[in-house]
């Protein structure tokens, strides 16, 4: 304990150097910009930044990275609130429950019960490096593929529960999006699938296309039918903070989307969109009255933010205490670790521990920052939505291109936004959520390429998700979850055929 | 008449020619960008983000490095390919688009040859032939007796299919008689954690990442796919010293521009980038990424070029490994 405390005091003196202070300003205050301008993620800014940081001592340089990062995915539910439109791609499920809370005028609530359940997740996570990093991290190495299939499995039966309208129409929209995540190079095989001899789709669809598309792009057209009459949802803004009934009802949701994003982030593979997805669902099933939820329920915007939070502090775990990048931003900050001629792997801690620990140190302030930064926004903010609608839209086109066309320096994604924007106008019309597909579009082919893994490694014995405990118990988890939401649609339809009969 | 003719024709080439040269002399006149086709922040990336700060010291023209990533780098090579041939597009390549992906590919959107300029073999990186703890094998001789005993059972990990890591174990294999199955992922991150999970039992991949994997015990290390001995692990023999004579594989990285740039302008960059790559500073960053600076003229680079295509053309028929 003793030591811990030692630790935390080094940590803190490197953290609180000026000099680290200002970087780790620079990079929270740059993540909530770029999570605020949809599509122009943590992956091209790090990208962008990166030169920079060849010139400047590697504590800085990495404080800064890591702010940018976690900074962009509070900023992010920033423009999913007030204008349906995920400024980050965890910040997708924010745009079901956030925006409609906007809608209603309370934009204010919504985006203050995001910054404050950030907030609280960011500290919890950066409490459990301190504590529990290396034990942690160990948890990744019980995951194989068997595990990672049964994973996704379960998130793709819940994935029914996140639709608030329709079943058939949610399963549908789930197949299309499985459909859509096929295409690509397989990874096995090595195979191009529905790519058509077009190199730009050889690596598949990228999600931010997607997610622009479906939800930004198909938003605005929906609007534009409207017309002059369209809603000015600014007329009736109300209080700006949440009443008290509203952080209460927040609490349970916060904590649970803490620890459920803390588990998620620990995962290679598995993405911060995954870890939203699971509150959200969670906290639907658990809800007392799950029809608000779609309608502006405050419980789905503090679960799933908090959960993505949490998912971006513990992904660093891996990362700092063995060298093994989560996902595409950590790739990104091993390159950079590179760049200042350290080697990401066990031995940072023992090494570097003025570097490591500075690290998990400037990671509380940078969310202390992030939440005095993001409070006084809201006013701001919501102000935002008083331009006129005619001037707003060109401006969210125009950031969204270029969000797409950042995202491999390529047309080829513009034009994917594109259709998928009509695409996602088409749907809204029929009534079908694009919450679903993109869950659909996320987990397809990461289960396809773990089953495929699996069944690699097991020679072919599909007994394997049963005898490995961890995927069993998953699996069984995900068979009594979908007994629940079928069993009691086949007793309705029964007692109306019963009904029909005895009539 | 055919006097006329000739006059016009030498009169044009004359003319067609003029720009060329005053472009020679005083080049660079305007920024340089090198195209990079794998994502920032990967090895080909920082290799050409070392060299380009580099001319920019010396020459006093910014050089931007332009990231198209995608489809294995054919993407971005495919787009350096098409650019204009005045030496101010110049691509990274790789062992991947420049030695495996011409025998690789059934059509590809570049010929590897034809379309480019050879300017300078920049840097070879060993892969590192890493084993997971439970393996009873302390070196090479023991594992391959160790693979003999279990034909077939063993499962070795790559980033994807038609990686060097992957045709490294490929030619490993043909070259031992060994039988293992190949389980391909999306990028070493994946390898790594299942390589000391267990989940697989061995890789022959890029270097970096197992490096301080190895120093921390967590895996080990019995051969480096190179004829000669890594600085960074000087202790482990090359595979060819272990006791598969003649194996030689590993990655490399290039510089190269679209074929037709002027011979002067070539010639130039190629002299630059030998004189950065002896840069101490340079060698320390080259170091951290386990590869080792070359140099060499536009000759040495093409002749090694024609020798790697024909190389992995060879280990992919035999394999029977095949995309698209």
């Amino acid at each position: 304990m003793t030591e811990l405390f030692s630790n935390l005091a080094l940590g803190f003196s490197v953290a609180l150097n000026l000099t680290n202070l200002m970087y780790c300003f620079i990079g929270v205050f740059l993540g909530t910009l770029i999570g605020v301008l949809p599509g122009i993620g943590p992956v091209a800014t790090i990208a962008m930044l990166l030169p920079i940081t060849f010139n400047l001592p590697p504590t800085p340089a990495l404080i800064m990275l890591a702010g940018i990062y976690y900074g962009a995915s509070y900023g992010g539910s920033t423009t999913a609130i007030l204008v349906n439109l995920p400024g980050e791609s965890s910040s997708v499920v924010t745009c079901i429950d956030g925006y409609q809370m906007g809608r209603q005028g309370r934009a204010g609530p919504a985006l203050a019960i995001s910054a404050i359940g950030s907030f609280f997740a960011g500290t919890v996570g950066t409490v459990l490096i301190a504590l529990f990093g290396p034990p942690l991290a160990e948890l990744a190495f019980e995951f194989g593929a068997a595990e990672y299939f049964s994973m996704m499995a379960l998130g793709l039966v819940s994935a029914v529960v996140l639709a608030h309208g329709s079943l058939i129409k949610a399963v549908c929209m789930i197949l299309v999006g499985l459909l859509l995540g096929i295409v690509g190079t397989d990874v096995n095989s090595g195979m191009a699938r529905y790519s058509f001899g077009i190199s730009e789709l050889s690596d598949g669809i990228g999600f931010v296309s997607v997610a622009m598309g479906m939800f930004g792009f198909g938003e605005i057209i929906a609007n534009l039918e409207q017309g002059i009459q369209r809603e000015v949802n600014t007329s009736k803004v109300g209080s700006l903070m949440p009443s008290w009934t509203d952080l209460k009802m927040s609490f349970g949701p916060i904590m649970r989307g803490t620890a459920l994003g803390t588990i998620f982030g620990l995962l290679p593979g598995s993405h911060t969109v995954i870890a939203a997805f699971s509150s959200y669902t969670l906290e639907k099933k658990l809800t007392k009255d799950p029809s608000r939820f779609g309608k502006g329920a405050i419980e789905g915007v503090a679960g799933p933010e908090s959960a993505n939070n949490a998912a971006a502090q513990t992904s660093f775990i891996p990362l700092l205490t063995l060298g093994i990048p989560t996902g595409a931003v950590m790739a990104l900050m091993v390159g950079a670790m590179t760049i200042q001629g350290i080697a990401p792997g066990p031995q940072v801690m023992t090494q570097k521990p003025d570097l490591f620990w500075g690290m998990i140190a400037s990671m509380w302030v940078g969310n202390l920052m992030l939440v005095i930064l993001n409070l006084p926004l809201i006013g701001m903010w919501v102000q935002f939505l008083k331009i006129p609608y005619r001037l707003l839209y060109p401006g969210i086109i125009l950031f969204c291109c270029i969000g797409a066309f950042s995202v491999n320096n390529s047309p080829a994604e513009v034009y994917l936004a594109a259709m998928f924007g009509f695409f996602g106008y088409f749907s809204n019309k029929w009534g079908c959520e694009p919450g679903p597909l993109l869950l659909g579009f996320v987990l397809g082919p990461l289960m396809e390429e773990n089953l495929r893994r699996a069944m690699l490694i097991s020679r072919g014995d599909a007994t394997v998700f049963f005898t490995r405990p961890i995927s069993a118990g998953m699996l069984i988890v995900a068979i009594f979850l979908l007994l629940i939401i079928v069993v009691p649609q086949v007793r309705k339809k029964r007692e109306e055929v019963a009904y029909e009969s005895a009539d | 008449m055919l006097i006329r003719s000739a006059a016009v024709l030498s009169f044009s080439l004359l003319v067609s020619n003029a720009p060329v040269l005053a472009q020679t002399a005083n080049y660079p006149a305007k920024p340089i960008r090198i195209v990079v086709a794998y994502t920032p922040a990967g090895t080909t990336d920082i290799l050409a983000r070392t060299i380009g700060q580099k001319l920019t010291e010396a020459w006093g023209q910014s050089v931007i490095i332009d990231n198209r990533p995608g489809a294995n780098g054919n993407i971005g090579t495919e787009y350096a390919a098409k650019a204009t041939a005045d030496g101010y597009t110049l691509l990274m390549v790789t062992a991947g688009t420049h030695g495996i992906n011409p025998g690789l590919y059934r059509k590809l959107g570049f010929d590897a040859v034809k379309d480019f300029a050879p300017v300078s073999l920049v840097a070879m990186v060993p892969n590192i032939f890493v084993v997971n703890n439970a393996v009873p094998a302390k070196d090479l001789k023991e594992f391959i007796a160790y693979a003999k005993n279990n034909q077939g059972k063993l499962n070795y990990g790559s980033p994807g299919n038609g990686s060097t890591a992957h045709l490294s174990m490929e030619l490993f294999k043909t070259m031992t008689g060994l039988q293992m199955l190949h389980i391909p992922y999306k990028g070493s991150a994946g390898v790594l954690a299942d390589l000391i999970g267990g989940q697989i039992v061995l890789t022959m991949d890029n270097m970096p990442p197992y490096v301080p994997q190895v120093k921390a015990g967590k895996i080990r290390a019995l051969a480096v796919s190179t004829t000669r001995r890594s600085p960074a692990v000087p202790e482990v023999p090359t595979v060819a010293e272990a006791g598969v004579a003649g194996y030689d594989s590993g990655a490399w990285f290039g510089l190269v521009a679209p074929a037709n740039t002027p011979k002067d302008i070539v010639n130039k960059l190629s002299r630059e980038t030998a004189r950065i790559l002896k840069l101490p500073d340079v060698s320390a960053r080259l170091a951290d990424l386990g590869a080792e600076p070359v140099g060499g003229t536009p000759e040495q680079f093409s002749a090694h070029m024609k020798a790697e295509i024909a190389k992995w053309a060879k280990v992919i028929k035999d394999a029977s490994v095949e995309l698209q």
